[in-house]
């Protein structure tokens, strides 16, 4: 589909499923008591959704976000991620799919140390095989667009949270993602930096994109449009949120919209 | 991928610079005795294989073995007419013959004195030792015939004795075989300059060196223990002394055995493998150095893979491949210890060129040595490098990026 852009895709596929849960359980066997993480979750998020993910510590909440980011498997059950049942994959197919299909954004950054702005955001391309010109290019629009582009060669100590996780944001981008996971996102930022990465994801969640959140503050929670409650292991409620948080007004994704990637282009570069 | 994990090696090297350098030392150390150890044997080589030259390729000497022969009679010793004899049977081999007799003696010359080494030769001895005049002339037949007390010294004694180089016509006093006499000076040739091999050969500081007609210091004795001959270039030496030894037997009525045959080609030949023996045995100490080298950088991988676990919980996140994460902390390694190796060779080259500047000596360095000794450093980089790499490759995400 040539001349779509970045979401626009995803946009228009609306409606279908990306992730799907079915019997999902994970078990936790420390040698002497198995420990039950989940229980049975059954959920479906469909492309396009911008869901949260809460519950106390304990709840559950973050095994489920390790499982659904592929990083961790489940015990039982399956879990299609944009039609794949990864419960089976190999540690490195699950490297392809969290490269390929997942933007992490964490709650302490996770930049690496010691490595530019610019180098951060090339890393998933890098692991993609995308050739160095195209990576950098795409990688200096990406902080661009996160309002970091006279930052590409800043390390992350030299930078404020928010603008840290602007580049953790402008990474989870790099390789256009179907799904972007965000654990706690604004766990480490002040208010006003909170609300700037907020109001990011709803304007990616506007733009197509589909935004799963994890997060125990209602206030984090409130921007979105579906709200999971989890609680010991089990999820307890799953709301759609009527009246999500009006944004500011303020643009905070420049250039977002119809310059960015291609997807077939990314085909093409895989191949 | 590779250049990619190169660049992201470099990163890391540069981020940790002291770390690196440290790391770095033990290779830089081993690899650069490893380069000093073989090019001080290379050298020695050189220098052996040059003292040869200058004493002659094709020299041999054969002597009464003292040692085996229990009974020595008077007729086991040469005279002047056997060595002729010898002359006149090898007509067509040998170059050169004499007794190579050597006397040490007091010399004065106005108020200063000082042992002096007379070596004494034939007028035709240039013709098989280099010896450059700087002035004067050698020796003559006719002084050689006539016992003339003439001689040809090194520049370096002349200095010392009379002050200065241009000697020729001046005359010194010494004693040679009970005789005082006047000497005259007739040629001067150039000395030994090579101060390390001036050390090899144990060539006092104070003591001279002149050669003399071999007549003056055999006379009126006529008995030689040395029989000393120089063949032609193209005899073949090993066939050569076998002949000249069944033959100098047959005049002496012994047998083979009873005789000690001394020839250059094989005193280069064993000193050469003397020298081999000695590299391979420092050889084998730099070897262990460059083990414990590689120890350290196993070490600091070790510790550089639990300090940056979340690194690489973080990259694996970001899908990073078992063999990415592998290949990155081998190229790290393999680049640390081959660019600890490449400092090494360089410090080390430069420290022997140093040296051999000092002792006015050529250094050999082979190029074959420094490629040889990078890749083996990069290679115990890579072999030391391996374990660690692979306990990184192995982390699981999950639990690598809750480390703290």
């Amino acid at each position: 589909m040539p001349g779509k852009t970045e979401f626009s895709e995803n946009a228009g596929k609306a409606g279908d499923e990306l992730i799907r849960l079915v019997d999902l359980a994970k078990i936790y066997d420390t040698g002497a008591i198995k420990v039950l993480g989940l229980n049975r979750i059954n959920l479906t998020i469909r492309r396009g959704e911008f869901v949260a993910i809460m519950g106390h510590s304990g709840s559950g909440k973050s095994t489920l976000m390790n499982i659904l980011g592929c990083l961790d498997r489940p015990t039982l059950g399956h879990y299609y991620l944009d039609g794949i049942d990864v419960a089976d994959l190999t540690p490195n197919e699950l490297s392809a799919i969290r490269n390929r299909k997942i933007g992490f954004v964490f709650q302490s950054f996770n930049l690496i140390a010691r490595t530019t702005a610019l180098k951060n955001v090339e890393l998933p391309m890098t692991y993609a095989r995308i050739p160095a010109g195209k990576r950098t290019k795409r990688a200096k629009e990406l902080l661009e667009c996160v309002g970091l582009g006279a930052r590409l060669s800043h390390m992350p100590n030299e930078m404020s949270g928010g603008q840290r996780q602007r580049v953790a944001i402008a990474r989870a981008l790099a390789n256009d993602p179907p799904l972007i996971l965000a654990d706690e996102p604004t766990g480490n930022l002040d208010t006003v930096a909170s609300i700037e990465i907020m109001e990011m994801f709803s304007e990616l969640h506007e733009a197509g994109a589909t935004v799963v959140v994890v997060t125990h503050e209602d206030n984090i929670a409130a921007y979105t449009d579906r709200i999971l409650r989890f609680s010991d292991g089990c999820m307890i409620s799953d709301e759609k949120n009527p009246n999500p948080t009006e944004r500011s007004g303020k643009q905070h994704l420049s250039g977002l919209y119809g310059s960015l990637y291609r997807r077939e282009e990314a085909a093409a570069d895989a191949d | 991928m590779l250049i990619e994990n190169m660049r992201m090696a470099f990163q890391a090297i540069r981020a940790n610079r002291m770390r690196s350098l440290l790391t770095m030392l033990g290779i830089i150390i081993g690899i650069g005795s490893v380069i000093i150890i073989v090019s001080i044997g290379d050298s020695m080589r050189l220098i052996i294989e040059e003292a040869f030259v200058a004493n002659g390729t094709t020299k041999l000497s054969v002597r009464i073995d003292e040692e085996k022969v229990k009974d020595v009679r008077e007729s086991d010793y040469y005279t002047i007419d056997e060595l002729e004899q010898i002359r006149g049977r090898f007509e067509d081999e040998i170059v050169y013959i004499d007794s190579a007799p050597d006397v040490r003696s007091r010399v004065t010359a106005g108020h200063s004195k000082m042992i002096f080494d007379f070596s004494g030769v034939d007028y035709n001895f240039p013709e098989v030792v280099p010896i450059v005049m700087k002035s004067g002339r050698f020796l003559t037949e006719a002084e050689v015939l006539g016992r003339s007390n003439h001689v040809v010294m090194d520049a370096d004694s002349a200095k010392k004795l009379f002050g200065t180089e241009n000697a020729v016509g001046r005359t010194f006093r010494t004693t040679i075989g009970g005789y005082t006499d006047e000497y005259t000076i007739v040629g001067v040739c150039e000395e030994e300059t090579n101060l390390f091999r001036r050390l090899v050969f144990s060539l006092g500081q104070d003591e001279g060196t002149c050669y003399v007609p071999w007549s003056i210091l055999t006379y009126p004795n006529d008995h030689f223990l040395l029989c000393r001959v120089y063949a032609k270039e193209d005899v073949d030496m090993e066939d050569f002394a076998k002949r000249l030894t069944a033959y100098i037997a047959r005049i002496k009525n012994r047998n083979e055995e009873d005789f000690y045959v001394n020839s250059s080609i094989e005193n280069s030949n064993m000193l050469s493998g003397y020298m081999a023996a000695f590299s391979a045995a420092i050889g084998c100490i730099a070897a262990i150095s460059l083990l414990v080298g590689g120890i350290g950088i196993m070490n600091i991988m070790m510790v550089s893979v639990t300090e940056r676990t979340r690194e690489i919980g973080i990259r694996k996140a970001l899908g990073a491949r078992t063999e990415d994460i592998l290949l990155q902390f081998l190229t790290e390694s393999a680049i640390l210890s081959a660019f600890g190796g490449l400092i090494g060779v360089v410090s080390a080259s430069g420290l022997l060129y140093a040296v051999g500047a000092l002792l006015q000596q050529k250094v050999v360095i082979r190029p074959v040595v420094v490629i040889v000794a990078i890749s083996f450093a990069a290679a115990v980089g890579a072999f030391f490098g391996w374990y660690p790499a692979r306990k990184a490759a192995r982390e699981e995400p999950i639990e690598a990026l809750r480390y703290e």
